[in-house]
């Protein structure tokens, strides 16, 4: 098949996103943003050696400020939909590539002097944001389509339906069992599909998953029986299958999602700091003059 | 006995469902298998969990029968006993059990409250999906970090600043609360006042001032008068007009201050060197601005700067006159001493042989070398003025007879004397025999060593003994021993030597230190081997320096800021300049090969660091 586009209606785009935006709009405005700093970094000669306290220092620290200031805003910016030239989606495009610019910006007003004290305190936490927001972007640009292939079109709730159809057929197949195999029937029921640490979480690994265990241990009765289709027991074991290829799909979503939401559990906080030790820093510099 | 069992169920929008039925037994059986009386599908019973039995009118009896056991108002239990009348609540697996009694019946009420799994209890979306319970609060975390962070680094250093007592006695390591407030160590000269933030950061918000410096450096000279600074100051472009005027808006004290200069926090160490931007400002172009200067302009070592002037002496004397003349127009330096530099420092010919007659005793090499002459100050800047009785003596003895084994001399810079002496040794004795004569004739090696009677009686005044005059006359004239290395006045009326004058310093507002190069010969810089009269000034001139010296920015092997030759306050001292670790180390590596040889007679401290400095801090008095 040649691979001719379809045909648009006028007007109608693709779907763009922020970090295509416009052709790159920003990414060539904060490229050459850098580009500027870096040779003027050069070519001034600041005596005797470059640091924050020289002229130059304070205008890369007073772009630095004005920009971080300007990248929070974002936070507001996001609750208010828009189209059109200031639409959101220009804003995001501008946070991304403005942000990124301002590791260029915020390394050189520093003049590579850093210490143990408050000014090197506000440098790392602006790098610990621009950092996990490039792991967003990272994030945001590479998973929703592995989060799209894992779905295999179920909605989060009929992936939360899936495995309680299965378990109401567990709890009624495990009825005629003796005592002990039920409380490993129950020890799958009884376990939260959405438990385990954060950590589980993100790795997607669940090393202690009950029904996994249950289904193991089950299998010291079922393993020596032939299969004759009427061990209630067979029946479980079957179903224990079907619960951990479901438990797998939606704990592969849980990961998914918690890695495209967990740099944001960072992002956020550390420019709250960032603001703090801005403003610290700031006021430090001009109380001790 | 009547029991009423009532199993209540919910649908699915919520409306109870009540099946009852009535067993008259006396006692009945619970548990997950189907053939109990009450039966509850709950994985968590047994299959015949327990027995419910009654006991009298009131009196029921629930007993587990396998190992679990069940919940009675909320404590675990096997056995129980429950007043009917008064009802009760258990629980059995995931399944409550309300008892109680109505017209004399035993009513058990039975209703399943715990989902059949986990995932089947009700969930919210949103919550459960999202990382909203695993990770720590977006919130909480941001507010709690940023005001942590204002304490701890606001708050607290403030506070410190506010509650130090006016005299800070605490050591320069203990915990300051304004400690995280420094931008980097201090230099090494102010390392006592780390964390010490008042003794230059007097007043909150307000810059560095100079009498914050002064309170210690008192006795720093100006540069210049303030209006001439003022003027000789290159005017700023349009954006060293824009700095200024917001650094005057921000409170910067103006252009001149010290910290311009002396930039402190910038690691610890030596103070960074003063860049010589700061010197160029005004010297740059300085003609330009300030008319009336004797200085030619100068904007970097390399490239333009003008040659060296030297103070030299034009008339030798009791008082000398001087003028400061440039290296180019070849001056001559008149101390008012004859001295061929060529014939004593010559590898063949008399002197030569005389230094290896004499190399035992006085250490001299196989020809006089500079050294053998020309001794170092104490600090190694320059050279001392030749002393004849020390460096001279050893050849041109003064020695004129031997009384007893005694040796008698001519006084030295004293020709009264001299006359005197000879007066007094023409009155008392006659000479026995004719003296070793003559003036720079006929020298033979050895008879002219110290001790030995040498040409102090000259000429013909061997012949003629008894005629003093004519031997006083000989002495001072041509082919005399004075008259060989002085200028000499008068006659027999009375003679005058003229007074030498050895300058040890040339270059008045520059500053050369002999220490720092002493990986150098004596002669790549000083012509003096060719030297054939003393008043030729052997100043090695501006490009000779410039072989290894260039500008401060430049590739020379010894890029040389103004700061190094020049100093900015106008002492007598040497410039400050900090230890240069570069420098340092490279002549701890190249010193033991040429140095060694060179100065093998000086004691150099081995780890000279480039510098000699002399405190510029004064005391209270």
């Amino acid at each position: 098949m040649a691979t001719t586009a379809p045909r648009r209606a006028r007007g109608e785009t693709l779907h763009e996103g922020f970090l295509r935006h416009a052709n790159f709009r920003w990414l060539k405005i904060a490229t050459i943003l850098c580009i500027l700093a870096i040779a003027s970094y050069l070519l001034i000669d600041v005596t005797p050696r470059h640091n924050g306290g020289s002229w130059y220092g304070y205008t890369m620290g007073t772009i630095g400020v004005g920009l971080i200031l300007w990248l929070t805003l974002l936070g507001l910016r996001k609750r208010a939909m828009t189209r059109g030239r200031w639409s959101l989606k220009a804003w995001t495009s501008a946070h991304v590539y403005l942000g990124l610019s301002l590791i260029v910006i915020g390394t050189l007003h520093t003049g590579f002097q850093l210490g143990w004290n408050v000014h090197t305190l506000a440098y790392i936490l602006m790098m610990l944001v621009i950092l996990s927001g490039v792991f967003g972007i990272t994030v945001y640009a590479t998973l929703p389509t592995a989060l799209s292939n894992n779905r295999a079109e179920m909605t989060q709730v009929q992936m939360l339906e899936a495995i309680r159809a299965i378990d109401r057929q567990l709890h009624d197949t495990a009825q005629p069992l003796p005592q002990t195999q039920a409380a490993l029937v129950r020890q799958s029921l009884d376990d939260d599909p959405f438990g385990g640490s954060l950590l589980a979480r993100l790795s997607g690994r669940y090393p202690r998953c009950a029904t996994a265990k249950a289904q193991a241990s089950l299998r010291h009765w079922t393993g020596d029986h032939p299969d004759t289709g009427k061990e209630p027991l067979e029946k479980i074991d079957a179903l224990l299958e079907r619960k951990q290829a479901m438990l797998a799909r939606l704990r592969r979503h849980l990961k998914l999602k918690a890695l495209l939401e967990i740099w944001l559990t960072v992002h956020v906080p550390a420019t709250f700091a960032l603001i703090a030790a801005l403003t610290a820093h700031i006021v430090s510099v001009f109380f001790y003059w | 006995m009547t029991f009423t069992v009532r199993q209540i169920s919910l649908t699915a929008d919520g409306r109870e469902i009540v099946r009852s039925v009535t067993l008259t037994k006396q006692q009945l059986s619970l548990g997950r298998a189907s053939t109990n009386d009450i039966h509850l599908p709950d994985l968590a019973l047994e299959p015949d969990h327990a027995r419910i039995e009654q006991i009298d009118a009131r009196t029921i009896r629930v007993r587990a029968t396998g190992s679990l056991g069940f919940t009675h108002e909320g404590r675990t239990t096997r056995l129980t006993d429950i007043d009917a009348t008064k009802g009760a609540e258990l629980r059995f697996g995931g399944h409550r059990v309300t008892i109680s009694q109505e017209d004399g019946d035993t009513i058990l009420s039975i209703r399943r409250v715990d989902a059949v799994s986990q995932a089947s209890e009700e969930k919210e979306e949103a919550r459960v999906f999202s990382l909203a319970r695993l990770a720590p609060p977006k919130r909480l975390t941001a507010w709690g970090l940023a005001l942590a962070i204002l304490i701890g680094f606001l708050a607290i250093p403030i506070y410190s600043h506010a509650t130090r007592p006016a005299s800070d006695t605490r050591n320069i390591y203990s915990v300051k609360g304004d400690g995280a407030w420094s931008s980097g160590p201090l230099s090494q000269a102010h390392h006592a006042l780390e964390g010490k933030c008042e003794t230059c950061h007097q007043k909150a918000f307000v810059s560095v001032r100079d009498s914050a410096c002064q309170t210690c450096h008192k006795s720093v000279h100006d540069h210049a008068p303030a209006a001439r600074i003022a003027m000789a100051r290159a005017e700023p472009g349009l954006g060293g007009k824009l700095l200024a005027s917001v650094a005057a808006t921000f409170g910067k004290p103006p252009e001149g201050a010290c910290v311009d200069c002396h930039r402190e926090h910038e690691g610890a160490g030596p103070m960074q060197p003063t860049p010589q931007a700061f010197c160029t400002d005004c010297h740059g172009t300085l003609k330009d601005r300030l008319k009336d200067s004797k200085l030619a302009s100068a904007s970097d070592f390399g490239a333009d700067h003008p040659q060296f002037s030297a103070l030299v002496q034009y008339q030798p004397g009791k008082h000398p006159r001087f003028v400061r003349a440039s290296l180019d127009a070849k001056p001559m330096d008149d101390s008012g001493l004859k001295f061929p530099h060529d014939i004593h420092l010559s590898k063949t010919g008399g002197v030569a042989r005389m230094a290896r007659t004499l190399q035992a005793q006085n250490g001299y090499g196989d020809a006089l070398a500079c050294k053998d002459c020309h001794r170092p100050t104490a600090d190694g800047v320059r050279f001392l003025p030749v002393d004849m009785e020390r460096d001279c003596q050893s050849c041109h003895s003064l020695a004129f007879e031997t009384i007893g084994g005694t040796v008698r001399t001519l006084r030295h810079g004293q020709p009264e004397q001299v006359i005197a002496d000879l007066r007094a040794y023409y009155r008392s004795t006659g000479p026995s025999q004719p003296i070793a004569l003559g003036g720079m004739a006929r020298r033979r090696p050895g008879d002219y060593a110290q001790g030995r009677v040498y040409h102090a009686y000259f000429g013909t005044a061997a012949a003629r003994p008894s005629r003093a005059d004519d031997a006083i006359r000989a002495v001072f004239s041509k082919g005399g021993a004075c008259y060989d290395c002085h200028t000499v006045t008068g006659g027999d009326a009375g003679w005058q030597v003229t007074p030498v004058h050895q300058p040890m310093r040339y270059m008045m507002n520059g500053w050369f230190d002999h220490k720092a190069h002493r990986t150098e010969k004596c002669e790549s810089c000083h012509a003096a081997p060719k030297s054939h009269d003393a008043r030729q000034l052997l100043l090695p001139g501006l490009d000779s320096c410039r072989t290894c010296h260039g500008g401060e920015k430049s590739k020379a092997d010894v890029p040389s800021g103004c700061a190094m030759c020049h100093s900015y306050h106008m002492d007598d001292g040497a410039p400050w300049t900090p230890a240069d670790r570069t420098i340092r180390k490279d002549l701890l590596q190249r010193a033991p090969a040429k140095a060694g040889a060179q100065f093998k007679r000086q004691d150099w401290a081995p780890a000279f660091a480039g510098t000699r400095r002399t405190s510029r801090i004064d005391g209270d008095s």
